[in-house]
């Protein structure tokens, strides 16, 4: 071991720390321990007077490893990293010890502080001993991008791409794209047209050079790492082609019918079928699972343009980076939930949103109770902020306590629609907080409220209840404790109850799978970091995009696809990535080749060459967590920077002292 | 490792009044994070407890937290990421599954239950890493200090003690 020159810079943080930590005398004590050959104190390390100082004893004192007791390593690990770097020093022979929020902040007594402070630097020195110098790993990145799901968060991150001049390959699942937002009708806070705005996206996105789509796409799997990915994807036979030109005839002739799932089950559509008037692509396709084969539409239109029995077919696609943008489902009431599957006027705002559309199943009729006025229950947190013990769980064995967000300003704007269109419709609110978070919802809020919309805030403990009007005079009672009036109990007739449902996640179980997705406990998607990398996935080089993250609505879908799509578009352009060290490496020499790493590696990133009967690491695909380092029974894998002889030291060196007998 | 022996020849044997030694294993992502947590928003609990950061709690090996014990911790803490929140999707499920049964190997090696503690804490979670440090340095406390490496000589085992590392 050559010899150690280390300097210990110590930071004052203008009083933050010195105000308890004693940091001259902790510079002292530090000062005297073995390898230590520099140590100060700072007011402020990170400043630039305190960066020149660390660049300037390092050549002057030829100093080879660097400490730095200052605040938490989240916060300026990356500035003395590069400050050493600069100096000559490999990056990784810096350590970062947090004496603020984990000493100053947290602690009273200022000689116990002290003592605290010095015992971490001691145990770092301890550590550095051990610290070689490591290289941030570089991949190349293959120029393309692949773009899963083709709802608006995937046609505006596949749009961006294409306007950076990445290459762009967009698959949907559904035979049309638009997604969820092809069902709406129309938006908050502008209420403009859902469609018209979905088909200008998807307009741009079809008609660009560098976007591929595919519709009817079924991911079947996916190998490979950041920068190279493969993935293989099964094309479904859409059953009509270009060629045709008589699409209407041939629906006109299809004699099968089944439930249309794009008005929720309001309405039927035939086996061949466009989602939407206007959708895209402007070809019917044909659902196998309803079709029979019979013939009739391929006589319809004679004989061109579509093929009962055209194959699926797979093709291979080679990305560097990928886009998740696989959505939401709407939350599906429990049976029985609020009379939900009991009573057919019980529908979800989704539901009475489909009735708003003129394209929708009844022409943008409300089904109404002759010609009294129409009185509208809305129901707010169905399937969102439950609570342990009063919800009923969902099959998961869990209740969704999470907001969905979008469902209050969503159900305002909805009831005000129906208030223009109906102007005698009388409509209550019942709910637990209206959170009309975003700009400009909070005015739907006011506006309900000037046109009458009631509102009637319920005790989250004891939801409302619907039930069936025994007088008969309208369909149901709904009945609730109201605590805007002090705890009135309330009951409501009503002719439609709206459950305002909340957003769960698309089930994409396969794709998280395969590309070794972190799902939180609300099952959507996990990020790196909630504020400062949200729409990163700890795999390098997938990003998210939409709700496939958490309940949000267009604006925000939208700015986090974009978000996503500059991300992927930095990475390609740059041509290769760096990331961390802080990978496995196997001793060949030790590795016996027991196969304990390739069970316990969370990301498939370690496989055995038969040949030399060793454990091998794959650098593009391990993330570093070490899980392998622990598990090894002969200590024969070691994670870089984390090695065994690093953190013991530390560990030697952080209880030095400490009373043994 | 020859440094980490001189450092501990050269350190001062504390004289004054028993303090407890505990020494936390936290994951990088939310554990770590959790901990600033409390230091930002300056709760305070005893400065007992010394924090050495890892990137997962899947990396903590039992033979850090023996190495602790034997080096004269009077306790230990591991805290990582809750199930299902894993920064590297299932590293402290492997956790989950290792520390139990080091506690169990633990008890019967003379160390008391109370003084090894395995708690999730979330980067969110500044308030409970917080109050688990002051539930865990009075439990230590009261227990009093342990002093391994003596006690397993007074059983007649112990020559295992203070085992090299790796690659020093």
């Amino acid at each position: 071991m050559s010899e150690r020159r280390i300097g210990v810079y110590i930071c004052h943080c203008g009083g933050n720390i010195s105000d308890v930590v004693d940091v001259k005398r902790v510079a002292e004590e530090v000062g005297q321990l073995p390898g230590v050959v520099y140590s100060t104190t700072q007011m402020f390390v990170c400043s630039d007077p305190g960066q020149v100082l660390i660049e300037q004893k390092i050549k002057e004192l030829g100093l080879n490893r660097v400490i730095v007791a200052a605040c938490s390593p989240t916060l300026h690990q990356l500035t003395f990293r590069r400050t050493v770097a600069r100096a000559g020093l490999n990056q990784f022979l810096f350590e970062h010890i947090n004496i603020r929020e984990q000493v100053s902040w947290v602690s009273e007594d200022k000689e116990l502080a002290t003592q605290k402070a010095l015992r971490l630097i001691r145990a770092a020195v301890g550590r550095v001993q051990h610290l070689v110098p490591l290289d941030k790993r570089r991949i190349a990145i293959h120029p393309a991008a692949l773009v899963i799901g083709g709802g608006i968060a995937g046609l505006v991150a596949a749009r961006d791409l294409a306007q950076r001049g990445m290459k762009v390959t967009l698959l949907e699942k559904r035979p049309f794209l638009g997604g969820r937002m092809s069902q709406l009708h129309t938006l908050f806070p502008t209420g403009e047209d859902a469609h018209a705005a979905v088909n200008k996206v998807i307009e741009e996105v079809v008609s660009h050079p560098l976007v591929t789509v595919f519709t009817n796409a079924q991911i079947l799997s996916s190998e490979g790492v950041v920068g190279d990915f493969r993935t293989r994807v099964r094309i479904e036979p859409r059953g009509a082609n270009e060629h045709l030109s008589y699409g209407g005839n041939a629906i006109a002739a299809c004699p099968e019918e089944t439930i249309n799932e794009f008005d929720f089950g309001l309405s039927h559509r035939k086996a061949i079928y466009m989602a939407y008037p206007g959708c895209y692509p402007p070809i019917p396709a044909i659902d196998w699972h309803t079709c029979t084969k019979c013939g009739k539409c391929v006589s319809a239109v004679g004989g061109k343009g579509i093929d009962l029995g055209e194959q699926p077919r797979e093709i291979m696609l080679h990305s560097g980076v990928i886009v998740l943008a696989t959505g939401y489902d709407p939350y599906e009431p429990l049976y029985g939930e609020y009379g939900y599957g009991i009573f057919p006027r019980v529908i979800t705002l989704q539901q009475l949103v489909r009735y708003l559309d003129p394209q929708g199943p009844t022409g943008g009729q409300l089904p109404r109770n002759g010609d009294a006025p129409t009185r509208i229950a809305f129901l707010h947190c169905v399937g969102a902020r439950q609570i342990e013990g009063v919800n009923q769980r969902q099959p998961d064995g869990k209740v969704k306590d999470y907001c969905a967000r979008t469902c209050c300003t969503a159900a305002l704007h909805t009831a005000l629609e129906i208030k223009q269109q109906y102007p005698d419709a009388v409509i209550a609110n019942f709910y637990q907080d209206i959170r009309t978070y975003g700009r400009g919802h909070e005015a739907y809020y006011e506006r309900a409220s000037e046109a009458g919309v009631l509102f009637v805030r319920y005790d989250p403990y004891r939801p409302p209840r619907v039930e069936k009007n025994p007088k008969g005079d309208s369909a149901f009672v709904v009945k609730s404790r109201d605590l805007l009036t002090g705890g009135l109990d309330i009951e409501m007739p009503a002719d439609l109850v709206v459950l305002a449902t909340g957003v769960v996640p698309h089930d994409i179980s396969e794709l998280i799978g395969m590309y070794h997705c972190a799902v939180g406990y609300d099952s959507f998607l996990l990020e790196v970091h909630p504020k400062l990398r949200p729409v990163e996935l700890a795999v390098s080089g997938v990003f998210l995009a939409g709700c496939c993250q958490g309940p949000m609505d267009v604006t925000e879908a939208c700015a986090a696809a974009s978000a996503a799509a500059s991300k992927a578009a930095a990475l390609i352009s740059q041509g290769q990535m760096e990331m961390d060290p802080f990978i496995s490496k196997v001793n060949e020499e030790l590795c016996t080749g027991c196969q304990t790493c390739l069970t316990v590696c969370p990301y498939d990133a370690i496989t055995r060459d038969e040949a030399r009967k060793v454990a091998v690491v794959s650098e593009a695909r391990c993330t570093g967590c070490g899980t392998c380092a622990a598990a090894c029974p002969s200590n024969a894998i070691q994670q870089l920077g984390f090695n065994d002889a690093q953190v013991l030291s530390e560990v030697h060196a952080l209880l030095a002292g400490a009373a043994l007998a | 490792m020859a440094e980490a022996n001189a450092i501990q020849q050269e350190a001062p044997v504390a004289t004054k009044a028993w303090e407890p030694r505990i020494v936390a294993f936290l994951c990088y992502w939310c554990s770590y994070t959790g901990a600033d947590a409390a230091g930002t928003a300056r709760m305070k609990y005893p400065p007992n407890v010394d924090i050495i950061r890892l990137m997962c709690s899947g990396r903590i090996d039992p033979e850090l937290i023996t190495t602790a014990f034997a080096q004269g911790a009077d306790g230990v803490m591991v805290c990582g990421c809750h199930i299902g929140d894993c920064h590297y999707i299932s590293g402290n499920h492997k956790t989950m599954a290792r520390m139990p049964l080091l506690k169990r190997t633990l008890t019967d090696l003379g160390i008391e239950p109370d003084r090894f503690v395995h708690e999730w804490v979330s980067a969110a979670e500044g308030e409970k890493f917080a109050r688990l440090v002051r539930e865990v340095t009075e439990k230590v406390r009261s227990l009093g200090p342990l002093r391994w490496p003596q006690r397993m000589k007074e059983r007649g085992v112990g020559s295992g003690m203070g085992r090299q590392a790796w690659g020093a």
